[in-house]
């Protein structure tokens, strides 16, 4: 066994490993740096060396061998998600506001060009002037005109000069060197270069063998970060909020922007803007509603079959077995099956009630339905935990109450359940965080609605805040992960501070014994 | 300690730099990449590969994704580099991904213009400039039973008339019901039988941005022909396309509008592609969205310095007679393009579907119908106005006046998006 821990084999297969799980990491870190994601990278190439460093030296480094994985895991699944959700809380970051700044000057650079009037494009040839630059050789057949262009310089060639195929177009001239489709497609430089045509025109060989004609109407002033319309001199200024927007119409802007800084407006914006306000103080209201709700009944059902179960009755291992099959079932198809058991038409409840409730289209019912599900997803758990706490607890205190005159009621009310909530309390405060933030629940039973579509409504009847916050992220064709950050900072707080809370009031329990 | 740190680091580089090479991915230069979903990706795969030469000089790599969905997740979370040259997609990707800066456009000359209807166009720009070109089209026809029904209905009412007579004794589940393309997007062309337009076209086949449908009309014929005297369904329109494909198939229901992916189950099944548009109230055909799948251009080409070469892609493949009939001949949706509508080689389905779309098709424009400026976009709101009527039993004239607010402010601020 000692072969395994200790010697040359040891060394090897500690070397070996180290070098797969470095090579991996090495190969992400410069897939990383080439998409210009150097946090990323810099944060894998420390893993890397830190790794190596604590598994290839000894003694000094022994407690982070065990550290380290977890440590790495937690900074970069944990730690960095939450910094990044943070930092993109305070930035207009949504549709149309995705790229960088530089990416979008580019951009609206490369939209604002327009055709001529008639469309004209030509076949072209693309090749190289004597000096090395890009030239090429323009046929305009309609016109009967050849001629080579450059960035700068444009000079007809005679027809008896040039060399032409079937159909009319150049393919050589004198001085011009034409290259190949194999060369073009290793350097596509061609394809940025503005031929000079006529007056404010220019061609842009759009693919190897046609050029269009455009002219541009917007142009960049990099020294005062402006955009000027060429036609109309209207002058576009950087608006602050991630757009060039014309200063007298702030309606009027370029596109696209980019994600720019916005500070607390994200945050703003839930208070003092009321179509977004309003749907979110409701959502927040059921979101607590449904989280205390899933938690408390799922624990009164499920303690109450702890107690039940907890006395010698016949076949009780079995009962037992039955009641956490739920449990024991994957949520996503119980979720699935309860979605088809509340169908209108089809579904087993109304067929069984003899009803035709439309669940999921009156908000009361849909609630109604949520609550059933999660208790039906939930009770099996906390009837697992309170029955391993009921057994925790030591027999002799009941006895010793009733030898005092306590009747059942006294002993559960007084010893039994002030003794469950010791032991249970940080169980229920996770199970509230969690239903809290239980979006699987939400999203494959009911898509969070009812909504009333037609009054204009952006939040469903069920809809909690972290549903509510994907639709906003990513619901629509409109996202806006700026403003769905800023939700998700808000619930990380409020799961936070209530079970901080929880936890303090638990301690508190524990000196009730 | 020192040097045993260091000879192990010094081993453990040596490893890894060998391994990294081994794994380490690349934009090869010269490589034009396609991403499509599931159906599409191996279909393009296939046939590209059969020619090719395309593009000269340049390589051709089609990514297929699981789904359509991973496809558009996939797509909306490239960034940097990390995307594709060309991507096979949805028409109504183009405002929010060219508003975005990920798509780039494309220019085409007139006669390759000439090869697509310009209403095509239509599904494919934003802010007058075109992103992709038009593949295939995207529409839905309705197809009757010739077993439980002789001839094509004249108007909505014959319809109508022909589930309230045979409901019991043929033990009709619906008149009329949405097999393919959901309450919204396939229900498109029930509420415009019925007189509810999401957007009106002109004689000229421009927008009328002015105005919208009148509410009061298209309540009155929901109430006349799909409510009973309670207001309450009369079961010839479900609200829902739940079970209506198995329905129609069972012949438990006469109508049903079909997508045009799906033709080839209903000919497994025995039927005859017996397609027309919905028939209106008044005699006229309820128009239906003539949409168009487009490969779009995307600013990553640019990155990876083939922007060029797949446009030319662009052209050369997707927009040509060739590429098209080559492609629809595996992929058996209608082609976009005039030169491959009319080869021999489409189906019996296809050729139904694309005369049901020349018949009444209307463009599908994202400006308009993504927008939800008026309150909701149209995906939302128009099964909300079923739900609210067949099955909430509100009042269709009341809801369609919201209805008609909605998509009235939503074609208001979409058309600067034209």
């Amino acid at each position: 066994m000692t072969l395994f821990f200790k010697g040359r084999f040891a060394l090897f297969a500690k070397i070996v490993i180290l070098s797969i799980v470095s090579a991996v990491l090495l190969m992400l870190c410069q897939s990383a740096f080439a998409q210009r994601e150097y946090a990323i990278a810099g944060f894998l190439l420390l893993a890397v060396l830190a790794m190596n460093y604590v598994y290839l030296t000894n003694k000094r480094t022994v407690p982070f061998k065990f550290f380290l994985p977890g440590t790495l895991f937690l900074v970069a699944f944990v730690i960095a998600p939450i910094i990044f959700t943070v930092v993109m809380s305070s930035y207009n970051y949504k549709t149309g506001n995705i790229i960088s700044k530089e990416e979008a000057i580019e951009r609206v650079s490369a939209l604002g060009v327009e055709p001529d009037e008639n469309g004209t494009t030509f076949d072209i040839v693309i090749g190289k002037a004597a000096s090395g630059e890009w030239e090429i050789l323009v046929s305009d057949i309609t016109n009967n005109r050849y001629f080579l262009s450059t960035k700068s310089t444009i000079a007809d060639v005679p027809i008896s000069d040039l060399k032409r195929n079937e159909f009319q177009v150049a393919t050589e001239a004198p001085g011009f060197k034409r290259l190949s489709a194999e060369v073009l497609s290793q350097d596509e430089g061609y394809s940025k270069i503005q031929y000079k045509y006529l007056g404010e025109y220019f061609i842009v060989a759009d693919q190897p063998e046609v050029g269009a004609v455009f002219r541009q109407t917007l142009k960049y002033h990099p020294e005062n970060d402006t955009f000027i319309n060429l036609q109309n001199g209207q002058v576009y200024r950087d608006n602050g909020r991630g757009n060039y927007a014309n200063p007298s119409d702030k309606a009027q802007y370029l596109e696209p922007g980019w994600r720019a800084p916005n500070w607390f407006s994200n945050y703003a914006k839930l208070v003092t803007d009321d179509k977004v306000r309003g749907p979110f103080i409701r959502v927040f209201i059921w979101t607590v509603i449904f989280a205390v709700l899933t938690v408390l009944t799922s624990f009164a059902f499920g303690l109450l079959l702890a107690l039940a179960l907890n006395k010698a009755i016949r076949g009780r291992r079995m009962y037992r077995s039955i009641l956490i099959l739920p449990y024991a079932m994957p949520s996503l198809m119980s979720i699935l099956i309860w979605a088809g058991m509340f169908d209108t038409e089809f579904g087993a409840i109304n067929n069984i009630l003899g009803t035709h409730i439309a669940w999921f289209s009156d908000a009361n019912f849909a609630r109604a339905a949520v609550i059933l599900v999660s208790l039906w997803l939930g009770f099996p758990y906390f009837y697992l935990i309170s029955t391993g706490a009921l057994q925790a607890i030591p027999s002799e205190l009941n006895e010793a109450a009733a030898i005092d005159g306590a009747n059942g009621r006294q002993i559960f009310n007084k010893i039994t359940l002030p003794l469950l909530f010791q032991i249970l309390a940080p169980l229920l405060i996770a199970s509230f965080a969690f239903n809290f933030n239980n979006f699987n629940l939400i999203y494959l039973l009911t898509g969070g609605g009812p909504k009333e579509q037609l009054e204009g409504q952006i939040a469903g009847a069920t809809d909690i805040l972290i549903s509510y916050t994907y639709q906003i992220a990513f619901g629509s064709n409109t996202q806006d992960l700026g403003l769905a950050s800023a939700i998700s900072v808000i619930i990380f707080f409020l799961v936070a501070s209530i079970s901080l809370y929880g936890l303090r009031k638990s301690k508190v329990l524990e000196t009730f014994g | 300690m020192k040097n045993r740190f260091m000879k192990g680091f010094a081993a453990v580089a040596a490893v890894a730099f060998v391994t990294g090479l081994a794994v380490t991915p690349a934009h090869a230069a010269g490589e034009i990449v396609v991403w499509a979903d599931e159906t599409r990706g191996p279909n393009l795969a296939k046939v590209i590969a059969a020619k090719g030469d395309w593009v000269a000089g340049y390589t051709i790599k089609v990514v297929t994704y699981s789904s359509f969905d991973a496809l558009k997740d996939a797509f909306d979370k490239a960034s940097g580099t990390t995307g594709p040259d060309i991507v096979v997609a949805a028409n109504d990707w183009v405002p929010t991904a060219a508003k975005s800066g990920k798509l780039a456009p494309v220019t085409l000359t007139a006669s390759q213009k000439a090869n697509f209807n310009a209403t095509q166009f239509f599904d494919l720009s934003y802010k007058g400039k075109l992103y992709g070109i038009p593949v295939d089209i995207n529409n839905v026809a309705m197809i009757f039973n010739t077993k439980l029904v002789s001839s094509a209905p004249k108007s909505f009412g014959d319809m109508v008339d022909y589930y309230k007579a045979n409901k019991v004794s043929k033990n009709l589940k619906a008149g009329l019901c949405i097999a393919g393309g959901g309450m919204s997007w396939g229900a498109h062309s029930v509420f415009s039988a019925l007189g509810a337009d999401a957007y009106l076209m002109t004689k000229k086949g421009t927008v009328n941005t002015v105005q919208s449908f009148n509410p009061s009309v298209f309540g009155a014929n929901v109430k006349k022909y799909l409510l009973d005297a309670n207001g309450k369904s009369n079961g010839f329109f479900p609200a829902s396309d739940t079970g209506c494909k198995d329905n129609f198939l069972a012949g438990t229901v006469p109508f049903a509008v079909i997508g045009n992916w799906e033709w080839k189950d209903y000919v497994a099944k025995g039927f005859e592609m017996n397609l027309m548009p919905v028939p209106s109230v008044n005699g006229g055909y309820g128009h239906m969205f003539g949409s168009v799948s487009g490969a779009l251009l995307t600013t990553f080409a640019d990155k990876h310095g083939v922007a060029a070469g797949a446009k030319s892609l662009l052209v050369n493949f997707f927009a040509s007679g060739a590429g098209q009939a080559a492609y629809q001949a595996v992929e058996g949706r209608p082609p976009a393009a005039k030169e491959a509508s009319s080869s021999t080689m489409l189906s019996a389905g296809q050729k139904g579907f694309g005369s049901a779309a020349a018949l009444a098709g209307i463009p599908q424009i994202g400006a308009f119908l993504n927008n939800n400026k008026g309150g909701a976009n149209y995906w939302d709101s128009a099964p909300a106005y079923w739900t609210a009527v067949l099955i909430d039993r509100k009042n269709p004239v009341i809801e369609a006046r919201k209805l008609a607010a909605i998509w009235k402010g939503n074609v208001a601020s979409g058309k600067s998006d034209l």
